[in-house]
């Protein structure tokens, strides 16, 4: 029965008002010549309100005229009737259809490309190796070849592991795995030195081939050889190997921070000025020439990608600049505070810098002020292994 | 009588296929979901309509239906669907017809 009713709403319908005091016989009739009625209403005692499909209207004519009754249309209903109310609006209907296409024609090209997975790898470099490969904005989904992109980019780069490209509406995710890169490892038959990779003061040399050229306690500079690569015998007269072993070193890690009493701290006023511009492929749009009022603030841009869908990108961008006002105010230390200030800020510098946290053996402070600024000086002291091998070249 | 025996011989083989009887004869079936929808199926014709009261021939009798706000969802030639708040519903038996049944 729904059927019937949806096709009725396909081949279109009408709703007709019958007036007349036969109805019932109109409806026996029609329901023997098998004429489907649906939502019948009879607010009146003359009138009855019925659906009825246009095929069927055309016969339902005779039948009201030998029942005696009137026949109104109260309302069309239906895809062919809608056809026909917007027969005149044939631009809208022109124009729709060109949307509909548009939308189609750009989902077959990529307009967003995420790149994830970059740690060290600058994301911009990957970028650009992808449009070197032809792998770009504005590209057909049909023309790119991903495995090819996929090996061109691993032949040029060592430092990736794994890339994985996928394509999902116009949107382009590169994966990216990093790999490790290994220090050149020298073969066990050549011959090769060991070389101090940092400035320091020798404490132990535990050398396990080859000739210290170092006693402990010595100062030795970045590069100068700690173990010789070769062997002095009575008989045997020089004899060069494969130095090996392991010289551990204090090294110190120093830095140097001037902080003066007075300085400006910036304070958000809270007032802001946005201001938007669209970017359409390369084309952009400014909607708001003028620059803000303020006279010192912060700018803040991002960058938005409209999309459909969560994966319909389009290639237009809305740029949004955020102007917040900030105002200057003179803020002054004490000796103290800034000498404190400064220590925090270089031991956070310099612990990024050691690897190994547990060889810190000192830490010093030195400070000298003047009547503008302090200066404070963090001084580490790291136990570390400084040996790395390198060939001997004749 | 001799309607009676064209009817009998097929109304055996129907017991014996267990096809059921709304289809077998034209005994109607009536479904009330509810206050509010009503099923007909196996009707003659409608008698009256009104905003409040149906009367329906079927082959057995006459069914006369009260409430308010009555609507006719569907109307086909095997079945009438009727929608609206149902009052009451009663029957008027042929007499004659009862024998054959």
């Amino acid at each position: 029965m729904y059927f019937k009713i949806l096709m009725a709403y396909l081949l279109g319908y009408v709703t007709i008002e019958v007036e007349g005091y036969y109805i019932e016989r109109f409806m026996n009739i029609c329901n023997n010549q098998k004429i489907f009625l649906w939502n019948i209403k009879r607010p009146k005692t003359a009138i009855m309100r019925v659906n009825i499909s246009i095929q069927d209207f055309k016969k339902i004519k005779p039948i009201a005229k030998k029942t005696k009754c009137k026949i109104k249309i109260d309302n069309k209903k239906g895809v062919p009737f809608f056809f026909h109310r917007y027969q005149k609006r044939k631009i809208f209907f022109i124009f729709f259809l060109l949307v509909i296409i548009g939308t189609v024609t750009l989902s077959n090209f990529i307009w967003n490309i995420e790149i994830t997975g970059t740690d060290k790898i600058d994301p911009q470099e990957i970028k650009q190796l992808l449009e070197e490969n032809d792998f770009k904005l504005g590209k057909m989904k049909a023309t790119i070849n991903t495995k090819q992109v996929i090996d061109q980019i691993r032949l040029q780069r060592a430092d990736i592991a794994w890339i994985g490209i996928e394509i999902s509406g116009t949107n382009a995710t590169v994966k990216i795995v990093e790999a490790d890169l290994k220090p050149d490892i020298i073969p066990e038959e050549e011959y090769c030195n060991l070389i101090a990779t940092k400035e320091g003061m020798i404490t132990k040399i535990s050398a396990q081939n080859g000739t210290p050229l170092i006693k402990e306690g010595e100062i030795v500079k970045k590069g100068s050889v700690l173990v010789g690569g070769w062997l002095e015998g009575k008989y045997t007269g020089t004899r060069y190997v494969h130095a090996n072993g392991e010289v551990q070193a204090k090294v110190w890690y120093s830095e140097k921070i001037q902080i003066p009493f007075n300085q400006e701290k910036k304070e958000l006023t809270g007032i802001e000025e946005k201001k938007y511009s669209v970017k359409i492929n390369n084309f952009e749009i400014n909607f708001a020439k003028k620059l803000p009022k303020f006279e010192n603030y912060d700018t803040i841009e991002s960058t938005k990608k409209l999309r459909l869908f969560s994966d319909f990108y389009l290639p237009i961008e809305v740029h949004e600049k955020v102007y917040q006002e900030y105002q200057k105010q003179p803020v002054s230390y004490s000796l103290e505070e800034a000498k404190k200030m400064g220590e925090e800020e270089l031991s956070k510098r310099l612990e990024e810098q050691i690897e190994n946290k547990e060889a810190i053996l000192d830490k010093k402070v030195t400070q000298t002020h003047t009547e503008e600024y302090v200066e404070v000086e963090v001084i580490y002291e790291v136990l570390e292994n400084i040996a790395t091998k390198e060939k001997i070249v004749f | 009588m001799r309607e009676k025996r064209t009817k009998r011989i097929p109304n055996k083989i129907n017991r014996i296929l267990e096809i059921p009887q709304e289809v077998s004869s034209n005994v109607p079936k009536i479904t009330i979901l509810g206050f509010e929808q009503m099923m007909i199926e196996n009707y003659k014709a409608i008698l009256e309509y009104q905003d409040f009261y149906i009367r329906l021939s079927t082959e057995i009798g006459i069914l006369n239906i009260n409430g308010f706000h009555l609507n006719l969802k569907e109307m086909t030639t095997d079945d009438l669907q009727i929608s609206g708040k149902i009052d009451s519903i009663d029957f008027e038996a042929i007499e004659d017809d009862e024998n054959n049944t």
